[in-house]
């Protein structure tokens, strides 16, 4: 079949202001949209730029906007889309660099910003510091996240202002206050509390919609929120 | 699963607030329920029609009935609906201006504008509360 790719173009050396270039080229229906932009690159345009690791959903590289949705290209089949007009955006929120590929920065340190690491001042073990099950399953959900980016600029109240911590470092400070061995649950409650933590979610599930990981992100903010508010951790 | 506690970061202004807009918005649900029900129980069903039903329910004051059916206000007026009134003033002002508020600092990103906002924002809210206070009151 012959899919039109739409792909959004910004060289910040070249263009004035960004642009939208067509390319048209013969997909399978279950060619990921990654293939169909190595296929441009490699075939017709060898200036189009974006990021890409490991192409299996894992590494989080290739987040970007497609036909308008937050999401990973190297997850999405083209038959999945139900058309064969595809357009290719960067993520919104965050500044362009060139085409697809976004300054990550300002994402990351807010990520930072919630001290997403084990905080355990206690002397370890001489093994390891145990877990029931039960307490490793209380926080397993947030394990999942590949930092792609997908929540945080799908969400308006990011998009409105870039102060606020977004819904990935929420879920990352979410997998260490609710960890049974952390010690750090209060300053990363008291970080998340402030003006730009999580009162500034407004519920609008965008970040569970376009999470590639299908991680519940508005129900950790909640239990975060609850955290804040009862200081219980169970 | 043994419970873990830690000190909760305290009433800061942003929780409050969180906190406040959702209680303030069932409040308005049940206020606007128990007025509903007080224009039955004032005969709503023969005496008044669905404008005049809507506004007591949403605003019990005796002006709003006075060009209905009803036959004897009287009952009606007293200290009970005026405290039902002065808190859908109040619950119904102070959530509309934090929801405000809310939206301009999303919007608006200098803390200089902020606080500026803020104080206009509060000047408007007690201005609101004083006039509608006021209506309350002298109705």
């Amino acid at each position: 079949m012959q899919v039109t790719l739409k792909i959004f173009r910004y060289n910040p050396e070249t263009d004035k202001k960004p642009h939208y270039e067509t390319y048209t080229v013969e997909a399978e229906p279950t060619d990921r949209v990654l293939d169909l932009l190595e296929k441009v690159k490699g075939e017709q345009d060898g200036t189009l730029t974006f990021r890409r690791s490991c192409a299996h959903g894992v590494c989080g590289s290739d987040a970007m906007r497609i036909n308008g949705v937050n999401r990973l290209a190297c997850k999405v089949l083209v038959q999945d889309l139900g058309t064969n007009r595809i357009t290719v955006e960067p993520l919104l929120g965050l500044p362009t660099i060139k085409d697809l590929v976004v300054d990550m920065e300002p994402f990351f340190e807010h990520y930072r910003s919630v001290k997403p690491y084990f905080i355990n001042n206690d002397p370890p073990p001489k093994k390891e510091r145990l877990q029931s099950p039960e307490e490793r399953a209380r926080f397993d959900d947030t394990t999942k996240c590949i930092l792609c980016g997908a929540c945080t600029t799908s969400c308006p109240s990011f998009w409105l202002d870039d102060q606020y911590v977004g819904p990935a470092a929420i879920v990352n400070a979410h997998r260490f206050i609710f960890d049974s061995r952390d010690q750090g649950a209060e300053e990363r409650l008291k970080i998340l509390a402030d003006q730009f933590g999580v009162f500034r979610c407004h519920t609008i599930f965008n970040c569970t919609l376009a999470c590639p990981r299908e991680i519940q992100i508005t129900r950790a903010i909640g239990e975060v929120r609850k955290a804040i508010a009862t200081g219980r951790l169970d | 699963m043994k419970p873990r506690k830690v000190p909760t970061p305290g009433w800061n202004f942003e929780y409050l607030m969180w906190l406040f807009i959702r209680i303030s918005g069932a409040a308005m649900f049940l206020l606007a329920l128990i007025g509903f029900v007080g224009a039955l129980a004032m005969g709503a069903r023969t005496q008044m029609d669905l404008g005049t039903l809507m506004r007591w329910t949403f605003f019990p004051n005796p002006n709003h009935v006075l060009n209905s059916n009803i036959v004897d206000i009287a009952p009606w007026a007293n200290a009970y609906w005026q405290i039902m009134q002065l808190a859908i003033v109040f619950f119904g002002a102070t959530h509309g201006f934090n929801g405000l508020r809310l939206i301009l600092e999303e919007y608006i990103h200098s803390w200089g504008w902020h606080m500026f906002l803020r104080l206009v924002l509060l000047i408007l809210w007690l201005i609101t509360l004083g006039a509608g206070f006021f209506l309350v009151l002298t109705s």
